[in-house]
């Protein structure tokens, strides 16, 4: 795809922008040995979206009882036929395989759950060898606790684990857990308690499946407190898996909670970020509910994705416009955020019944080479419109650029070079079109319709953009309010200015640049949730930008707003309105 | 009556004669010969770089219209969608009711709804809007066309579209810049359930007849007729060609129906003609007709800085309010916007409502009817201003085909019981209006009995500024009627302290505010004095109705004028020393004497106390309301020549607004929010801005021009006025630099003396017409 006269910046400039481009995500070491389980994010099906779906004929035995063994298999067949050269590879089985159509569950005498005989009447171990049969590979689900129906009075034995029963694995209160709250919390203090994890993970391992969906984790699935903390349970799955000798894939859901993810990325291989992106209504998804929710929660956990653990957005169910309940541009714009923010891809569609643009969204090769090569996860570096611009710095020199307008209506975007940190010319690919765009000076503004996008490789030839750093704690600075200076770890000289609530303001002096006009500012900042602030200059009219969360008050991003300076000195006032403002570390002012 | 008709008489009968439909088959126009096509002027080209959603069309669609056949278009690449006019389609009928509280009904089926004609749709289903680049959109001001461009797979691709007026239809025409082939679909549906037909016909329940025909034509492909719709396979150029209309004439006589008329009959037959001819030549002879009017005028407010030409309309209006630095090429923009507006809404047909010529469904709020207390008035204030004297006259039209229906109406329904604004007095004659009218003869809301001055008081401004003979004596019966009507109203009384007898105005609603009953509202005084001194000197002008005109003006003397409230310092508006109302509200009905009256002038001419009560009523109205509430604001502002403050509200109406709030969409379109959340288009404010901007350079009555009366500071650097009608009857060029005119042409368009003054000193200009004088030296 790319030739190496791609990439033609004179060295030195190279190291600028490498040097200032901070705000764009840069490839990880490549040093670190690959790991043996995701080095990329996985790709596949599942079958959640059309169980909890409405759709017409989908369900016809009730809710969720899309799920049964013929099913599966017809979707294998699909997967095997159009979607494996691709690089499509996990079949995965979701919740309810223990379950009959009444959703009444089925335990076998361990406690452990057994699958329906009406739905899958040969057994799991049958549809993981047929999946198995097609060179593909096998998921499967299960929710974490023991889950209530399993408990047997406390009598039920454990297997493989002398004089152990249930009662000797939970709470003796017999306190709930999970997100549904379904299960009684295991009590990992009691010795029996990882005995009936290995004993789980022995029944799937020995049925042959590749993939484990563990779900309701907290903290997260809407929960938190001591009694949702299921850390200890994917400790436990992650020790019983090693256990069991089989190379199995354990990814986490819902919502997990983002002060954990060290924990995740310890002891699993992609975590769900968000809540289900499905409706629950006559479609597989809706837009609002809640495809568009992952544009303002994706950006906090950027920076924990990479090989070995990924972030999870859930189902990408773009194969069917009429299934997924999505305009083209919708299914576009799901696609692409999906693939740069590098999250598994696996679809929850009918795999029968794709339509030509589906098809096409799914299999454009360029787009799965940015999800599944070296590039890093783009970061949003102007998210503060509706019209945003996410990026992030190839390992070759070139860039991703993904153009979004989430409005209601069509739109111009306009990616300036500037917020990658360089001026001048640079060629762009249009990777859905797979087209040659030409060479734009500077910037590129495209017509986006509602909810559309453009998928981007841009390669420099430009030079590197001298910036100016200003720090917010500068004494030649003016604090509002109650806006005061804090130590701050993270930050550049160590300090940041917090406390920009209800009026407190910060205004940086002596802003000077050559020329007078618009300039794309870098503003690193703190925000443990998306917050707002007015940003002005010279006291003229605020611009109000939402910045999306930092994922914690410890750490550092940065953005991109556009500023009007005039030549020679400004000042940049940061004012929180009548609202609460992000902590500010400091700005960087393009020289020219 | 004479019996054997004099000349005039014999005119005034062809006129009405000649009351044609407003959809009617005209004689083969004239073609430009080799017109050469104009360039592009980037000063009156809109540029925007996104298409309209098709479900936002009001606020994102691009308008084109040939005064009476209008659209909204998308500019969609992948699916071009135009919401198509004709501006006599209306719903409802005469209205010949009162419920039991006294008002007209007000429904869309008694007393009617402006509702959209037809959607047209053209499909391209390989150049969706995610597959192309480099999209850019312009709104060519000038010359009066639409054009789209984008790249596809290395092709350029270009789409115009523009109504024309003398091949009275709209025209799409399709092409690229080499190998590019257009493959896809046309369809065009009714509004009011009719299926997709490449023609359909049909009545409305209220009788009317409508009908709109399609016809395309292409080169290197196919372009077929596929059941109900028109497909085309293949082709590199592509032109659709659309007209409709229907049986609509202007004759309350004949009930305004043509029965003869077939509207898709005639449709089908324009379609078919204009297709006879090129793209090419169809875009030549729509351009040469509609720059014939746009170019009688021009403006140039001083000159804006390369960044802000570099960015597209939508960024420069949101770059406007967000810097808070003056874009003066911007402001020229949108004030020739509004011409554009009234070129492509207000020819041949129906006047200007609320909506112009321009519908996003068969809802329009309040009908897109024509509001007669603020809104119709409003939408001719920039005709003559900006030079497109001959756009006002559907307004003119439009009261005198009502005229009858109106005067029957007023004697039917006016002093019934039900009506709480009846006369008093017992009598009743001439003819009034309701607050809303439609084009049926019909009224809807409340009577409204000043309403009959306002529109003869604008009727006779269009005189003031062209001095046509032929329109006075149009209007003339207007007026009589008029003056007749408020002769039967007035009420006698005595004022404290004063120990003369007064006429007062009857018991009336000063427009939209406070109380419903109030006799002497200022607003009727103000409006009923000015009506009597505009019918003496037509009286006078036409040598008619000698007797009848002494009597007017002896009733004009006794007229009560407003005193200023001792409570509030206000110009009063209710001969009441207390507001009655909201300080804030909408409506400036009290100060109609300050604009568009020209009674109260702060000159020296009228009393300090007068002036200066409205100064302060006008200060307490605040700076913040409506589209249309500003503009009349910002020439209240002008009258009384304060740059600062007119200027401020011009700069309010530029603000772009966001999710329904007050201020200008991305297509230029003035909102007006109904509710949070929502809001509407209503034109009034586009029109109404340009006629503010225009009376900050200059101020005229008959006898007396005043330049650059409340030239802001944003404009001064330099710029001038070409073109601009003045009342008194001339034309004016004015050139100005560093906030002084450096030269001022004044033609004369049949005045004769006017005074022509700049910051205090004057001269005196005599002039015949057609005559011209070059005036300088005003710095020293």
């Amino acid at each position: 795809m790319r030739s190496s006269s791609y990439f033609a910046l004179p060295a030195r400039a190279l190291l600028v922008l490498a040097l200032t481009a901070v705000a764009v995500p840069t490839a990880h070491a490549a040093d670190a040995p690959a790991p043996s389980l995701a080095a990329k994010p996985y790709m596949g099906w599942s079958s959640w979206s059309m169980q909890s779906s409405k759709y017409p004929g989908l369900n016809p035995d009730g809710d969720y009882s899309y799920l049964t063994e013929a099913n599966v298999l017809k979707q294998t067949d699909a997967m095997a036929a159009k979607l494996k050269k691709y690089g499509y590879e996990y079949v995965n089985i979701d919740a309810g395989w223990w379950m009959d159509k009444a959703w009444k569950s089925g335990f076998d005498q361990y406690g452990r759950q057994k699958p329906d005989p009406v739905r899958f009447p040969h057994g799991m171990k049958a549809v993981a060898d047929r999946i198995h049969a097609k060179g593909l590979k096998a998921g499967i689900y299960l929710p974490a606790g023991l889950e209530k129906g399993a408990y047997g009075d406390g009598k039920t034995p454990i297997w493989n684990a002398d004089g152990c029963t249930t009662a000797d694995v939970v709470y003796d209160d017999l306190r709930t857990t999970n997100g549904w709250d379904s299960a009684y919390k295991l009590d990992f203090a009691k010795p029996c308690t990882s005995k009936y994890i290995d004993s789980q993970a022995q029944l799937i391992a020995g049925w042959g499946y590749d993939f484990l969906k563990l779900d309701g984790v907290g903290p997260g699935s809407g929960k938190s407190g001591d009694q949702y903390d299921n850390v200890a349970d994917v400790a436990a799955w992650n020790r019983a898996i090693t256990g069991t000798g089989r190379t199995v894939h354990l990814e986490l859901s819902w919502s997990l909670d983002i002060g954990h993810a060290a924990d995740w990325k310890k002891y699993s291989q992609g975590w769900r970020v968000d809540t289900d992106v499905e409706c629950y209504c006559n479609t597989l998804v809706s837009w609002e509910n809640s495809v568009d929710d992952r544009w303002d929660d994706t950006p906090a956990w950027t920076r924990h994705a990479g090989p070995g653990g990924w972030n999870d957005l859930d189902s990408l169910d773009v194969g069917n416009g009429q299934m997924d309940g999505l305009t083209k541009a919708e299914r576009q714009s799901y696609a692409t955020l999906w693939a740069i923010a590098k999250s598994p891809l696996y679809t929850g569609d009918d795999l029968t019944r794709l339509d030509s643009y589906g098809l096409s969204l799914l299999t454009n090769r360029e787009v799965i080479g940015l999800n599944q090569g070296p590039n890093p996860p783009a970061h949003p570096v102007t998210p503060s419109d509706p019209q945003q611009v996410w990026a992030a710095k190839n390992p070759d020199g070139t860039y991703t650029v993904a153009l979004f307008n989430l409005a209601d209506a069509p739109a111009a975007v306009t990616a300036d070079w500037a917020t990658l940190g360089f001026t001048g010319k640079a060629s762009v690919r249009d990777l859905w079109n797979h087209e040659n765009l030409g060479t734009y000076k500077n910037t590129v503004t495209q017509a986006l319709p509602a909810h559309g996008s453009r998928l981007f490789t841009v390669a420099p030839h430009g030079t590197a953009l001298a910036f100016a750093g200003y720090e917010a704690e500068s004494s030649a600075n003016t604090l509002g309010g109650n806006a005061s200076v804090a130590d701050c770890s993270a930050c550049s000289d160590g300090k940041k200015v917090g406390n920009l609530y209800l009026g407190g303001t910060l205004t940086f002096r002596d802003v000077v640049v050559a020329k007078a006009g618009t300039y794309q500012i870098k503003v690193s900042y703190i925000s443990g949730d998306a917050r707002s602030v007015d940003v002005s200059a010279n006291g003229g009219g605020a611009t109000r930008h939402k910045l999306p969360a930092t994922g914690d008050w410890g750490t550092v991003s940065s953005v991109y707003v556009p500023v009007t300076l005039k030549a020679g000195a400004n000042t940049i006032t940061f004012d929180s309105g009548s609202g609460y403002a992000p902590d500010i570390d400091r700005i960087d002012v393009p020289k020219s | 009556m004479t019996p054997a008709p004099s000349r005039r008489g014999v005119l005034a009968l062809t006129a009405a004669l000649a009351a044609l439909p407003t959809f009617t088959a005209t004689a083969a126009p004239r073609r430009p010969a080799d017109a050469p096509a104009l360039d592009a002027d980037p000063r009156h080209r809109l540029r925007w770089q996104a298409p309209a959603d098709e479900h936002s069309m009001i606020e994102q669609g691009l308008p084109v219209g040939n005064g009476r056949l209008g659209a909204l278009a998308s500019n969609d690449p992948g699916r071009e969608v135009l919401l198509v006019t004709d501006a006599t389609l209306w719903t409802g009928g005469l209205n010949d009711t009162l419920d039991a509280d006294g008002q007209f009904p007000y429904g869309r089926q008694d007393f009617g709804s402006f509702t959209l004609l037809a959607r047209l749709t053209v499909d391209i289903p390989d150049h969706d809007l995610s597959a192309v680049s480099g999209y850019r959109r312009t709104l060519d001001l000038a010359q009066g066309v639409n054009e789209t461009s984008y790249v596809r797979s290395g092709v350029t691709y270009r789409r115009q579209i523009f109504a024309s007026r003398p091949d009275d239809v709209i025209v799409l025409h399709f092409d690229q810049s080499g190998e590019g082939r257009y493959t896809g679909s046309i369809t065009l549906e009714g509004t009011h359930g009719e299926e997709p037909a490449v023609s359909f016909g049909a009545a409305l329940p209220n009788g009317l007849r409508y009908g709109a025909a399609i016809a395309a034509y292409g080169s290197g492909g196919s372009v077929t007729v596929e059941g109900t719709h028109i497909g085309f396979t293949g082709c590199r150029e592509l032109t659709v060609v659309l007209s409709g209309g229907t049986n609509y004439t202007p004759d309350a006589a004949a009930h305004f129906r043509d029965p003869s008329l077939d509207p898709q009959q005639l449709a089908r037959t324009k379609v078919r003609t204009a297709a006879r001819h090129s793209a090419n030549t169809l875009l030549r002879t729509h351009t040469a007709d509609h720059h014939a009017l746009f170019g009688q005028w021009d403006v140039s407010l001083g000159t804006s800085s390369a960044e802000q030409r570099s960015l597209d309309t939508w960024e420069r209006l949101r770059a406007r309010a967000r810097d808070g630095v003056p874009d003066p090429e911007l402001e020229a923009q949108y004030l020739q916007f509004g011409r554009y507006l009234m070129i492509a809404g207000s020819r041949g047909s129906l006047p200007l409502g609320l909506q112009g010529l321009w519908l996003d469904g068969n809802d329009p709020d309040w009908m897109g009817d024509y509001h007669t207390d603020i809104n119709i008035q409003m939408n001719y204030w920039a005709a003559d201003r900006t030079g497109l004297p001959q756009c006002f006259d559907t307004l003119t039209d439009y009261c005198v085909a009502q005229l009858p229906s109106w005067t029957d109406l007023t004697r039917r329904l006016f002093n019934d019981p039900r009506n709480r604004y009846r006369n008093s007095t017992g009598k009743n004659a001439g003819w009034t209006v309701a607050i809303s009218t439609n084009p049926f003869g019909g009224g809807g809301w409340w009577w409204h009995p000043a309403g009959n001055a306002w529109l003869c008081n604008s009727l006779w401004e269009h005189y003031e500024f062209t001095a046509s003979r032929t329109h006075l004596e149009k209007i003339y019966p207007l007026l009589k009627g008029a003056c007749e009507f408020w002769e039967a109203r007035l009420l006698t009384t005595t004022l404290p302290g004063i120990s003369r007898e007064v006429l007062i105005a009857d018991s009336d609603w000063s427009p939209e505010h406070g109380p419903l009953d109030a006799k002497g509202i200022t607003y009727a005084q103000e409006l009923v004095w000015t009506l009597f001194g505009n019918y003496c000197a037509a009286a006078a002008e036409l040598r008619k109705d000698a007797e009848f005109a002494a009597t007017i003006a002896g009733l004009r003397k006794r007229l009560h004028l407003p005193q200023v409230s001792p409570t509030t310092g206000w110009l009063e508006e209710w001969m009441s020393p207390d507001n009655l109302g909201e300080t804030t509200h909408r409506h400036l009905s009290p100060l109609v004497g300050l604009f568009p009256g020209d009674r109260i002038r702060p000159d020296g001419s009228t009393p300090a106390d007068i002036v200066e009560g409205a100064t302060a009523l006008l200060t307490a109205r605040g700076m913040e309301s409506f589209g249309w509430a500003n503009a009349w604001r910002g020439l209240c502002w002008a009258r009384l020549k304060n740059a600062d403050k007119a200027y401020q509200l011009v700069v309010n109406n530029l603000r772009p607004s966001t999710g329904g709030s007050n201020g200008t969409a991305f297509n230029l379109f003035d909102i007006y929010q109904v509710e949070q959340g929502r809001g509407i288009f209503q034109i009034d404010a586009n029109l109404g801005t340009p006629a503010a901007m225009i009376e900050m350079l200059l101020y005229s009555r008959p006898g007396h021009l005043e330049l650059l009366p409340a030239l802001p500071d944003a404009w001064a650097a330099s710029g001038s006025l070409t073109g601009a009608h003045a009342r008194g009857g001339f034309v004016v060029d004015l050139r100005w630099r560093d906030g002084k005119p450096t030269e001022a042409r004044i033609r004369s368009a049949g005045g004769r003396t006017t005074t022509v003054a700049y910051a205090g000193s004057s001269r005196t200009v005599t002039l015949k017409p057609g005559a011209t004088v070059t005036l300088k030296g005003f710095d020293r």
